[in-house]
């Protein structure tokens, strides 16, 4: 019987999710994912949840209530740091507790990344390989394969978003959100597919090259050390003199965000700016309405010029 | 931040600064802060900015900033911005992002470059035994304000010691003013029962230490005749600071099996505490947090366990900008209510 590991699409999935599904594939074990994220996954993640969470880690608790009972292990990444000076948000850090402690009889499996440690993400991988083989060489191959799929999977996304940025003779707004709340299907599809069509092309700051960006936000912010944000603020820094407007969505009440993103409300003038701030409650309709208007500025601002 | 002010002036002295006190801490000063902070910031950031709007308008020229902790380190930056989208002129200093005492002795020198390391320590060295009077001063009140055969007499004397503190500037002086008045605290007469009801409160770093922004709990609870506790002070972060690895890992062996891994900030040190003073008898605790503060709410599905698996009163209080006072009290009252019920009960 083939090991089943659950892999929740939420939160760190929509940047390692190749990275797992390679890797523990490799070993043998067969891999579940979960659903896009549905109203019962998000239900389920709210009542489970403390009120004060930030949305994506209600609906990641949603997700990993929907695999808990269907697989062997529920893969929980613990993010603390992926560069000596810089930290990931505190609730990659403490997603493993939290989840151990939100549910009853639940079988984890958990990598940590500690850069100021010194536990790198090779290790991690090492020591969770050990559970399926005791062969160090065949879980080596597996994570070398795995890292060379995911940068391969980074790469072709990066390079297609250049592409049609060359091409198109739309409109482009650049979107700065975390890739777990601009890919969920509820959260961020919406917004996605609203704004496509209304013929508008999109740039996700997500996908602009991490080592790049993280370099471009120093001119933005001195001292900002979370990773992530480090990686969509150079983006914003990279784009802000090729796209038609900006649009910065937020979830409630997102620390890191609630910072950042009035950093860069500050700092940028130039270019028409809108943030959306989306919690649970979320009524489409006046979403809707906010960003039809902020399409209409652009669109009046680029008839001007 | 409550009755450290004395001690922030004496530092600012060292670095030949002359020192604006920020006014005390009111209404208007969260309402400025909250006003031109960002909607959903916690409200740590709120109380700093309302106090720095504050004391620039009272001129003050140089502002200080820290660092370190879960959204802390990146506080200066955004403040720089708004104070100066706001029109102020100052300079801003902001000290290490690092837990490391010795790295923030060492940022606090180079803002007075004539400063002689004798100096630095000798300054320092007092600054530290004004917050160990502090502490130890405020822990006698807490434990024992609710139980004086006179009411008041502690909180007087608490102010005649806090007006003395300020004035002495040297460590003789220091030591000569808490002698005399932690024995004047302790000579105090108090009626407390045999077993008085016991309450600690954890929580987030900050709120805990600042009064006005917890609308002062710790007294109000006191007042209702329980012996408080509370073991979160810049004594015990000083303590704990210099050797922090090892200090986590203290915290995690008091919180086993409630969390496996530091959850951050002091979030940690709320579940190991809440854990220890289950196991020590206590009849409950109230932890404190401002609204969203994420290391806190990572360790709320693990104190929600220990209350649940334990049966241990556990009582949340969010704070921001608009929380109600009124409501304050009156969950305050219900929780007083509910731990004397369950205490007659368990002599029943």
């Amino acid at each position: 019987m083939k090991t089943k590991v659950g892999i929740p699409r939420s939160l760190l999935y929509y940047k390692y999710g190749v990275l797992w599904s390679s890797f523990f594939s490799s070993l043998g074990c067969e891999i579940v994912t979960s659903p896009k994220t549905n109203k019962a996954i998000l239900n389920d993640g709210v009542l489970l949840s403390v009120d004060e969470n930030c949305l994506p880690l209600k609906i990641f608790l949603g997700h990993v209530k929907y695999l808990k009972d269907k697989v062997d292990y529920v893969l929980i990444p613990r993010i603390v740091s992926l560069k000596k000076e810089e930290s990931a948000c505190v609730k990659f850090m403490a997603a493993y507790d939290i989840v151990q402690n939100s549910f009853e009889d639940i079988n984890l499996m958990e990598y940590t990344v500690d850069m100021k440690t010194g536990k790198h993400e090779s290790w991690g991988f090492f020591k969770m390989g050990l559970k399926f083989t005791r062969n160090p060489v065949k879980i080596i191959k597996a994570y070398k394969k795995a890292k060379f799929e995911l940068q391969k999977h980074d790469e072709d996304r990066t390079k297609e978003q250049e592409k049609l940025g060359k091409r198109s003779k739309n409109l482009k707004i650049l979107i700065v959100s975390h890739p777990y709340n601009i890919y969920d299907e509820l959260i961020g599809k919406p917004i996605v597919s609203f704004l496509q069509s209304q013929d508008i092309d999109i740039v996700f700051s997500d996908l602009f090259d991490h080592d790049r960006a993280k370099k471009l936000s120093k001119k933005l912010s001195r001292d900002l050390y979370w990773t992530y944000n480090k990686e969509l603020l150079g983006a914003v820094e990279y784009y802000r003199n090729k796209v038609d407007g900006i649009i910065f969505i937020v979830t409630f009440p997102c620390g890191p965000d609630s910072l950042v993103t009035e950093l860069c409300q500050r700092k940028i003038k130039d270019i028409p700016i809108m943030t959306l701030v989306l919690d649970e409650l979320q009524g489409e309709a006046g979403m809707k309405t906010r960003l039809e208007s902020f399409v209409d500025i652009i669109k009046m601002k680029k008839g001007e010029a | 931040m409550g009755n450290y002010q004395i001690v922030f002036g004496d530092l600012c002295d060292l670095l030949n600064f002359e020192t604006v006190m920020p006014p005390p801490i009111t209404k208007r000063t969260i309402e400025l802060g909250s006003k031109h902070s960002p909607e959903f910031v916690c409200v740590p950031f709120k109380y700093n900015l309302g106090g720095y709007i504050e004391s620039l308008d009272k001129g003050a020229e140089v502002l200080i900033q820290g660092g370190g902790g879960c959204r802390f380190g990146y506080y200066g930056e955004v403040q720089e911005e708004i104070l100066k989208d706001l029109g102020y002129k100052f300079e801003f200093l902001k000290l290490t992002n690092s837990a490391s005492v010795l790295v923030f002795l060492k940022d606090f020198k180079s803002l007075n470059p004539k400063l002689t390391n004798y100096q630095l320590l000798r300054g320092f060295l007092r600054a530290y035994l004004k917050i160990r009077a502090i502490d130890i001063a405020e822990e006698i009140i807490r434990k024992n304000i609710g139980f004086e055969k006179e009411k008041g007499e502690l909180e007087k004397i608490e102010k005649s010691f806090l007006g003395e503190l300020k004035k002495v500037k040297t460590v003789r002086g220091i030591y000569r003013v808490r002698r005399v008045y932690l024995r004047a605290m302790k000579k105090v007469e108090i009626e407390k029962p045999e077993n008085p009801l016991r309450v600690g409160i954890v929580g987030e770093f900050y709120l805990l230490m600042e009064p006005f922004s917890n609308y002062f709990l710790e007294k109000s609870l006191g007042k209702r005749g329980i012996e408080v506790h509370r073991f979160i002070t810049i004594s015990s972060w000083l303590k704990h600071g210099i050797r922090s690895e090892g200090h986590r890992k203290h915290l995690l062996k008091h919180a086993d099996p409630y969390l496996k891994y530091h959850v951050g900030a002091h979030g940690t040190e709320s579940v190991a505490l809440a854990h220890e003073l289950y196991k020590d008898g206590f009849d409950g605790i109230i932890h404190v947090k401002p609204f969203g503060c994420m290391p806190e709410v990572n360790a709320m599905a693990s104190l929600q366990r220990i209350s649940k698996e334990k049966k241990f009163p556990i009582m949340y209080f969010s704070f921001d900008s608009q929380t109600s006072e009124t409501g304050i009290q009156t969950r305050l009252e219900a929780f007083y209510d509910m731990l004397m019920m369950r205490k007659q009960n368990e002599k029943s």
